[in-house]
């Protein structure tokens, strides 16, 4: 067991604040920011048209932009407080502890923003009459990919992190 | 934070409870964002952005107030001024489609404006009318005599809406069905393929119906073969399982305006339904009450056990109670309305 200096007990609490707030924030933006995107870049509307046609679909019936963007953020809403309390909560002397738990949860979000980030990228580029209904098994599949890609992380780290510590 | 020096935890106690109150005052203020931005409460902006120059502004903004519903009455005359003047075609149907579940007697207004255009010179005129009339639905029921004679107009896209329109009014199913019946042998294939789509999606498919679809199902047009197989493949009019599903569909608030129209289309057939329907003869929603009156009216003797709570009833809405009236009517003089399959029904 090795402890951790002060110095890098401080940074991994500031990437336990920080990546709360990452996570929270990014669950609620990344619908609505590849919305934008996918207007402005795929379907060279002019931004300010893009924002207009946003903003006047976020509540309108048929289209529930907030919503779509809620339901997104649900699995994000979790996985950030799963970082406040299972890496939080982490005993600062463990350092090898504290970054296997950092590496799985950092692995689970980016294999949950990878599948939110193509799922709507994919029902906004190739539109359908069911493509609707991705949004609503969207949360459902990053709630399972959220233990997936912990564990995938925490084995990653389990192979790699004895050796870097040793 | 000098505590958080000393834990022996990355973070303190105090800390987590401090991200998560901050996570909980990001949730309310979604909340109270959501809040404010839906119901009664953004009426006033709504009407604001009807008179928008950009037509997809003003289209959005009446779906919006026919979802509240008549909590948007103060839209009304907005909403008429658009479903009657504006040049798009679909800012027209959507303030109509508002309009039916804010306030019925502005729908009729909008009907009977219409209702004339179906006879003007202008062609496209006579296009609009059908697709306004149809976006209005069962409560342009009056609007049905003009619509049949439409179905014979010279122009193609004309009969073509009109089928549309009567498929989405499709109340009485008498002349409705025997409309559609007779537009899956129109000459232009458009008009056909139209005729089928209404009964593959929108109307219940009767015994007639299904007798006409089915040497359909080899025609040479191969859309029409597969929307004929669609049709077939519905339940039938009178289906006990279909029925059931429809009578559990109405106690759902999204479900029931359609569950009601089938129901309502399918005259004494739907008599199974009347207990679940009873209670809807108290709803909110104006559209609701009336889709309610006309389905027990179509029911027949089937409705009798209703007709002395239609008779005590006095709605507020007037077009709902001349429809109850009607109802009373139709149920003492205890003559049983043309099914859905009836073919030579009455006229409407």
């Amino acid at each position: 067991m090795s402890s951790l200096t002060m110095e890098k007990s401080s940074r991994l609490r500031d990437l336990t604040r920080l990546g709360f707030w990452f996570t929270l924030l990014i669950g609620f933006l990344l619908p609505w920011a590849i919305m934008l995107g996918v207007e402005t870049w795929v379907h060279q509307v002019p931004f300010a048209r893009a924002w207009q046609s946003f903003t006047l679909h976020l509540f309108a019936p048929g289209y529930n932009l907030f919503l779509v963007g809620v339901l997104t953020a649900v699995p994000f809403v979790i996985l950030a407080i799963m970082i406040l309390l299972h890496l939080g909560t982490v005993d600062s002397q463990q350092a090898l502890i504290a970054r296997r738990r950092v590496l799985g949860l950092l692995t689970a979000e980016l294999v949950m923003l990878t599948i939110a980030g193509w799922t709507h990228i994919s029902v906004l580029i190739h539109p359908d009459a069911q493509g609707a209904l991705a949004y609503f098994y969207l949360p459902a599949l990053l709630l399972l990919s959220l233990p997936v890609g912990y564990g995938l992380g925490r084995a990653l780290a389990k192979a790699l992190v004895p050796r870097v510590t040793a | 934070m000098t505590d958080t020096t000393t834990s022996s935890t990355l973070l303190t106690a105090r800390e987590i409870t401090l991200h998560l109150t901050g996570l909980v005052l990001l949730l309310g203020l979604l909340g109270l964002w959501y809040w404010l931005s839906t119901g009664a409460r953004v009426v006033p902006t709504l009407i604001e952005m009807l008179k928008d120059d950009d037509p997809s502004t003003r289209i959005v903004a009446a779906e919006q107030l026919g979802q509240i519903g008549p909590a948007a009455k103060a839209a009304i005359p907005q909403l008429v001024n658009q479903a009657t003047e504006d040049g798009s075609q679909h800012a027209n149907t959507t303030a109509s489609t508002a309009l039916k579940w804010i306030d019925l007697a502005a729908s009729r207004r909008v009907m009977t404006h219409f209702a004339m255009r179906l006879q003007d010179s202008d062609v496209q005129q006579r296009r609009t009318a059908c697709a306004v009339l149809g976006s209005l639905g069962p409560v342009a029921k009056p609007a049905v005599p003009a619509l049949l004679t439409a179905t014979h107009d010279a122009d193609a896209l004309v009969r073509r809406n009109a089928l549309i329109a009567l498929a989405g009014i499709g109340i009485p199913p008498g002349p409705v069905g025997m409309a559609l019946l007779a537009g899956l042998h129109d000459s232009s294939s458009l008009v056909r393929q139209t005729a089928v789509a209404q009964f593959a999606f929108t109307v219940p498919v009767s015994e007639d119906a299904a007798a006409a679809l089915t040497p359909l199902l080899n025609d040479a047009d191969k859309s029409i073969a597969t929307l004929a197989r669609t049709a077939l493949d519905k339940p039938k009019a009178g289906d006990a399982a279909h029925l059931e599903s429809l009578g559990m569909m109405l106690g759902h608030s999204s479900a029931r305006d359609y569950a009601l129209h089938q129901l309502a289309q399918l005259g004494p057939a739907a008599r199974d339904a009347l207990t679940p329907i009873l209670p809807l003869l108290d709803d909110d929603h104006p559209l609701i009450r009336y889709l309610a009156v006309e389905t027990l009216a179509g029911m027949g003797p089937g409705a009798q056990p209703a007709l002395v709570s239609l008779k005590q009833r006095r709605d507020s809405d007037p077009i709902v109670q001349a429809a109850m009236t009607d109802a009373v009517a139709t149920l003492e003089s205890g003559i049983a309305p043309s099914p859905v399959s009836a073919a030579g029904a009455t006229p409407p």
